[in-house]
């Protein structure tokens, strides 16, 4: 019983360990970060141009990449707009 | 040599980690669970690196609306509608170019399943301030079309005469597009300018009173401005959006089309005669401008849109076709009741057609429970009249739920 347990712990810490990892690999490394702050206020101001708001809890972070860039060819956003509405959403889920 | 030190290895980290953690306390069903979520965590790792490069994003979007209509019509049934489910599908690579495209998926009245392409293109991010959009895509004239059609963003349960597939607003084409957004001076401002195929035109012939083998004039009948995948004309369309917003809650566009369009077919079957060929007719001219504003605020949303086609004359076997024009408009309030999911719509519509049984001016009214900001129930009321005399136009009660995801 105790190896098992033993055996147990190291898969669990490995796995974690792992997952970590793996975590941290899928995190996509563009668009360059935005300003958080000026990502509140244009989705606050460009979102409600035509629909509700979306709650940022809704989407993952790859989610809201594609999501972002469908509004922005839609919505006519500059690309900093874009950046910045995108690292607040994603710093917000 | 490994099968010899493996287990001593093995050996050497069990008694490490038995001094190390309290293990002896763990009960039977603590260890049950914690293999489960061991197993679970293994599982999750094996998705996690399936999609470890991230160079290249897919992701589906889009809309769907049922829903239940009643009329005045004594020739029509009440009916539950199936509605419309519209995936809308985003490849991505990278920040450099996207893939979009939306299907409009229904079930017609006889049953059958239809599918039609609402939009593909492929936009490739050019600078900060451009986007290249290039196939088919939803037409930047207006702003109904383009932006507030899927059901879960229209406030109302229909669209407003002349901005659906029936009328004076194109819809959509086949070219290519420059899109983007910039500053200018405090204000903020976006465009769209494209070159597409263009639309063909229907003509429609009228049969003497007498004889309807006869031709007693030919006519325009109407525009198909829904993308084609040829031009059969050969004659190319030019045209655009220029948005500005002063404030952030008010934006005011304007747009037009230049270019020509061709008579392809006739509509009608009243003449019983041979149809005059079609084949080296003259084009016609083609033009449309319009005008959108929209203003809100906390609990107000204000919108007014304007368009008007017009189509230059031409000469059909020997019968000339004189210019004619389509437009329509209309002015829509909002109003989200303050600390409740409710919220109340007005809509006047105007659409005139130089076909007196076309015409149809509109005033709906709607209430909307918004269960989430995405889920909205829908109920509105149209009151329509044609202003002609002789031409009637049905009264519609309509309920749906539409859910945009």
């Amino acid at each position: 019983m105790k190896l098992n347990n033993k055996n147990l712990i190291l898969s669990s810490l490995a796995a974690l360990g792992l997952a970590l990892s793996a975590s941290a690999a899928i995190a996509a490394d563009y668009p360059e970060k935005g300003n958080f702050v000026k990502g509140a206020k244009a989705w606050a101001d460009n979102c409600v141009r035509c629909h509700n708001l979306r709650d940022a809890k809704e989407l993952r972070d790859d989610q809201w990449i594609t999501t972002v860039f469908h509004m922005r060819v839609r919505g006519g956003l500059t690309g900093q707009e874009t950046r910045d509405i995108l690292t607040f959403l994603q710093q917000s889920n | 040599m490994s099968k010899t030190i493996k287990p001593f290895h093995k050996a050497l980290l069990a008694a490490a980690i038995s001094a190390a953690l309290p293990i002896t306390g763990f009960a039977a069903t603590d260890l049950e669970i914690l293999k489960q979520e061991v197993a679970q965590l293994k599982n999750d790792i094996k998705d996690a690196k399936e999609w470890r490069n991230q160079n290249s994003l897919m992701h589906m979007a889009g809309y769907a609306n049922v829903g239940y209509v009643s009329n005045d019509n004594p020739a029509m049934e009440d009916s539950f509608v199936g509605g419309t489910f519209a995936p809308i599908f985003h490849y991505q690579f990278r920040d450099q170019v996207m893939l979009e495209s939306e299907l409009e998926i229904s079930t017609a009245e006889d049953g059958s399943t239809t599918v039609a392409m609402e939009y593909l293109t492929i936009d490739w991010i050019i600078n900060d301030n451009m986007v290249l959009v290039a196939g088919q895509f939803l037409s930047p004239i207006g702003n109904f079309r383009q932006n507030l059609h899927p059901s879960w963003i229209n406030k109302l349960p229909s669209a407003a005469p002349g901005f659906g597939h029936d009328g004076a607003a194109p819809v959509s084409d086949i070219g290519f597009q420059l899109r983007g957004g910039f500053h200018l001076g405090g204000m903020k401002a976006n465009y769209a300018v494209y070159m597409g195929n263009g639309p063909e035109i229907k003509a429609e012939i009228a049969p003497d009173a007498g004889n309807s083998e006869v031709i007693d004039e030919i006519e325009y009948d109407g525009i198909e401005a829904e993308a084609f995948g040829a031009d059969a004309d050969g004659e190319k369309v030019f045209g655009g959006r220029f948005g500005i917003l002063p404030i952030p809650s008010l934006e005011i566009g304007v747009s037009f089309i230049s270019g020509k369009a061709t008579v392809t077919s006739y509509e009608g079957d009243e003449f019983t005669g041979s149809n005059p060929s079609l084949d080296g007719i003259a084009a016609s001219t083609y033009d449309v401008a319009g005008m959108d504003v929209s203003w809100r605020n906390k609990s107000f949303d204000v919108r007014y849109e304007y368009i008007k086609s017009e189509v230059g004359d031409t000469n059909i076997g020997g019968f000339d076709l004189a210019t004619t024009e389509w437009s329509t408009w209309y002015g829509q309030v909002a109003y989200k009741i303050p600390s409740t999911k409710f919220e109340a719509v007005l809509r006047y519509a105007d659409f005139d057609s130089p076909h007196g049984s076309k015409d149809q001016q509109q005033t709906m009214v709607g209430l909307n429970y918004l269960v989430t900001n995405n889920f909205i129930a829908k109920l509105g009321f149209e009151s329509n009249d044609n202003p002609n005399a002789g031409q009637k136009a049905y009264d519609r009660a309509l309920v749906q739920l539409a859910y945009g995801f």
